[in-house]
């Protein structure tokens, strides 16, 4: 096919100004290289701001459905800003929805970062890969060959309830991190898919965004037992309370696993307590007495996506460190021998914790064996008839 | 509220183990003298802030300003939020942040020669620390003239609020700001006088510039790529530019300025430090004197000038009247505070050899000047043309490869190479392969105070200057000061002179071309 200068010119300024050009599958790489030789051209000629194609990580996004789309093109345009990539969205149409095709459909766009002073910098691009539902069986093939080399590759798998087949069979041999986020599970069943997935995935990184979400609330909990206070009071503590919104449950499920973890507390038995809690008893040693009990208590006020509002440790000798969420960007902490201080507590997006799952703190050992101690405590025996388990 | 008991016995926190990628440090204060000046206001506090917007500071953290002004702890916090509101890097202010942060802001009067204000320093310290449940480490920031350095540690000692380190005991750690002394002897007795009060795992020599992105990425391009440190030597680095350019004159700083030149205020310090880390053998492991072990062995061996070489291996000059962005300047000597008649060097170019086996006959040409054309350090390693050339028409010559490491402004690595042009002939054109922290990361580095503030509080000199390298640097850059000195006596200066706005004068072009070389230009 003989080129066309008109469609050209419209394509190269829709990409210029981030906005998706449909395209052959089978074409991507080409109309993309095209594109970016025009785009460095005139950054070069006309701009005066030389054009920068970067990537420092191949990112696949399995999604679901139009609605999952939008929300995750609003994601990558967002993560662009943080650190360039190369964003491969595969997504499956519900059947009969608008907007599904019969077959296989491409689009590519930019993702335009401003410059101070006006000038403009393309960054890194994107692809979508959408088709109905039996497509996923080409998306193995398409992702592998639209890699970048030399870059690492993570799947962003945000879908807690999603069939893991696409992910197991096609993506993971080709995947350096798995992201995955608990914070998406709406059950607890699915924070256990997700282990049994991360399990599958060892060795790779898992990075989780609930886990990161929560890395704010552990940073100022851990700061608490700092010298002068030191870490003995952990070693007498007697009761333990996550206040979390409702729904919340698997965040706090995850706090108390990291304290179990870190303080090798064993677990004994879990029950569900009146006000729609629950309980779980803990020894430090190797008897069946309870040493800690820890409550997880469901609690209105605002938070985050990952929906801790306080965290409370007892002493013995009725001493509290407390870490309380006083609003949704602050949090007040208590300990017996200072006064009460109001602090910063982060509220990271979605994006900035995808990012920071793209860096070091996506490779936390600490989560793994988290989730692990988490998937031990939601196991024990309900001693509660009517447990909602 | 509780009180704990005198010298309990502090476990181990649990809790921090897999947060160490935060790299908190345990709670402390810091005491900065010269509280009310300058550098607070423009780079410490907005670093600090910094920090604590990154969450990279503890909870429990305080700073205790100390200076000569009198001011109230809330004409102080007022002072740094304007600071931080016109200098932070993360900016606009978060206002729940600020007003956690200059809660724990205060600020003490006093004279640095004061014993009696040593005292009530140490006295308001330690209330602050008991009120705010400090464990009592300690960080001291020397933001102060140089001539008060040693009375301030004097006093710190005589006050008890340094003590030694020793197991189980919260850490105290003094940063002292550049100069560390004018020449070998002032910087030899101002070691021995810290010395005596402090060991030398306390002290923190701070040079900004280490704390630059780029300069550490320079100990991580070398040593964990394969692929540049084979061709760093000899048989393949045909020579080294290194060049720190300034475009402002010496402002308000001309008194200062006429002491130090170019040559203390740039050489000794930034730009031998530069060379040292790109010079230097790979160390043994990424640890504090391991690291400077190595920058020392280079310090070590610059080769002495000699003087029958002297006057084409080192070319001073200084700036006169010109133009600099788009505005005319005046000429150095009509700068306030500096004299008519005034010899000090607003640029130094120089050429010097490494003495030993990597680096033996590679020259290093270093630069520095005052209202140059631009602002822009860099490191260029020029690389030899390849043996036998394929390319090109008779006596047409192929640019060679050139690593350039840019450390500042837009920090980024770049090499350029010969690529054939498109076409039938085969000619040959440079191009450039780019990286940039800016648009690779799509983050800006963070300023180099944050760095080397949180190294110190974690305990981590590798970035700062030990006692023994500044020694061997004032030795060999004392050496040269003496040669003016006697070419002064003998009634001759050397000193060139060079329109602002230009790239220094023509003695810096002769010294190159001699060499049948001449400058990049950055």
């Amino acid at each position: 096919m003989s080129p066309d200068p008109e469609r050209e010119h419209a394509n190269f300024e829709r990409f210029a100004r981030g906005e998706p050009i449909a395209v052959e599958v089978g074409e991507i790489e080409r109309e993309l290289g095209a594109l970016w030789k025009r785009a460095s051209s005139a950054g070069n000629t006309h701009a005066g701001a030389a054009v920068s194609r970067a990537a420092l990580w191949n990112l696949i996004i399995p999604t679901r459905g139009s609605a999952a789309l939008a929300k995750t093109k609003a994601l990558v345009d967002d993560i662009a800003q943080g650190v360039p990539v190369r964003a491969i969205t595969l997504c499956l149409d519900d059947p009969g929805s608008a907007g599904a095709g019969d077959g296989l459909s491409a689009t590519i766009e930019s993702n335009v970062v401003s410059q101070p002073g006006g000038a403009r910098v393309v960054y890194s691009e994107e692809i979508t890969l959408r088709g109905p539902v039996g497509s996923e069986t080409h998306f193995g093939a398409l992702v592998r060959a639209l890699q970048i080399p030399g870059v690492p590759t993570a799947a962003l798998w945000m879908d807690a309830a999603m069939p893991t087949a696409l992910l197991i069979r096609e993506l993971l041999p080709v995947t350096d991190r798995l992201i995955v986020d608990t914070a998406s599970c709406v059950r607890p069943p699915h924070l256990f898919d997700l282990q049994r997935l991360a399990a599958h995935a060892h060795p790779l990184p898992v990075a989780d965004l609930g886990w990161l979400r929560l890395g704010s609330f552990r940073l100022l909990f851990a700061g608490l037992f700092d010298p002068p206070v030191g870490g003995a009071p952990l070693g007498r503590a007697t009761g333990l309370t996550v206040r979390h919104r409702p729904g919340g449950d698997l965040s706090a499920l995850l706090l108390v696993a990291w304290l179990g973890q870190m303080l090798s507390w064993r677990p004994l038995r879990a029950a569900q307590t009146a006000d729609g809690g629950l309980r779980f008893d803990f020894t430090r040693g190797t008897g069946t007495a309870a040493e800690i009990e820890a409550f997880l208590i469901p609690t209105e006020g605002a938070c985050d996506a990952g929906g801790v509002l306080a965290i409370e440790l007892h002493e013995s000798g009725h001493d509290e460190y407390v870490v309380c969420r006083t609003a949704l960007d602050q949090a007040s902490v208590q300990l017996p021998i200072a006064p009460a201080k109001a602090v910063k507590l982060d509220a990271y997006s979605d994006a900035e914790l995808c990012v920071a799952a793209l860096g070091p703190r996506g490779r936390d050992p600490l989560f793994a064996r988290c989730l692990a101690y988490a998937d031990r405590l939601w196991s024990l025996e309900p001693q509660t008839l009517g447990s909602r388990r | 509220m509780k009180t704990l008991p005198d010298d309990p016995l502090i476990l181990p926190n649990p809790l921090r183990e897999g947060l160490v990628e935060e790299r908190i440090p345990e709670p402390a204060a810091m005491v900065i003298f010269g509280a009310s000046g300058d550098l607070t206001r423009r780079k410490l506090l907005p670093a600090l802030y910094s920090l604590t917007r990154d969450r990279l500071l503890p909870a429990r953290f305080a700073v205790l300003g100390f200076g000569r002004l009198p001011l109230t702890d809330e004409a102080f916090r007022e002072e740094m939020r304007r600071g931080c509101e016109e200098f932070a890097r993360r900016r606009p202010i978060d206002p729940a942040l600020w007003a956690a942060f200059a809660r724990n802001i205060f600020y003490q009067q006093g004279a640095y020669d004061d014993p009696a204000a040593f005292l009530r320093l140490k006295e308001r310290l330690e209330e602050i620390e008991h009120r705010l449940g400090l464990p009592g480490n300690r960080v001291f920031y020397l933001s102060t003239p140089p001539s008060t350095f040693a009375p301030v540690i004097r006093s710190l000692g005589q006050a008890d609020l340094a003590p030694k380190p020793a197991p189980g005991r919260p850490f105290s750690r003094v940063i002292i700001e550049k100069p560390f002394g004018v020449d070998l002897e002032t910087a030899r007795a101002l070691n021995r006088e810290v010395h005596d009060i402090l060991d030398e795992q306390q002290i923190y020599r701070i040079d900004h510039y280490l704390g630059k992105e780029t300069v550490q990425n320079l100990l991580v391009f070398r040593f964990a790529n394969g692929i540049f440190e084979p061709l760093w030597n000899n048989r393949f680095v045909d020579h080294v530019q290194i060049t720190g350019a300034e475009t402002v004159g010496v402002e308000a700083r001309g008194g200062y300025f006429e002491q130090a030149g170019s040559m203390r205020d740039m050489v000794q310090n930034h730009l031998l430090q530069v060379l040292s880390l790109a010079a230097m053998e790979p160390p043994v492991a990424f640890e504090a004197d391991a690291v400077r072990d190595e920058k020392l062995k280079v310090l070590k061996a610059l080769r002495f000038i000699p003087e029958a070489e002297f006057d084409q291996q080192v070319v001073r000059a200084q700036y006169a009247a010109g133009s600099i962005g788009g505005k005319t300047v005046p000429g150095y000597r009509s700068e306030p505070d500096v004299g008519p008649r005034s010899t000090t060097e607003t640029f130094v170019a120089l050429k010097l050899f490494i003495d030993s086996w990597r680096w033996a006959g590679v020259p290093f040409y270093l630069r520095s000047g005052k209202r140059m054309p631009k602002r822009v350090t860099e490191i260029a390693i020029q690389f030899k043309e390849a043996p036998h050339l394929l390319f090109g028409k008779r006596g047409e010559t192929i640019r060679p490869n050139v690593l350039s490491i840019r450390i500042q402004p837009d920090e980024g690595i770049a090499l350029n190479f010969g690529s054939k042009l498109p076409g039938p002939a085969m000619e040959i054109a440079p191009v450039s392969m780019e990286f940039r922290y800016g648009s690779s990361f799509g983050v800006e580095p963070p300023e180099a105070y944050e760095r080397l503030l949180l190294d110190c509080l974690l305990g981590d000199g590798t970035l700062f200057t030990r006692a023994d390298e500044v020694e061997a640097s004032w030795r060999w850059v004392s050496r040269i000061h003496r040669r003016w000195a006697e070419q002064v006596a003998e009634g001759r200066t050397t000193l060139d002179s060079y329109p602002a706005g230009s790239w220094g004068p023509e003695g810096a072009e002769r010294m190159m071309a001699a060499d049948g070389r001449a400058w990049r230009l950055p």
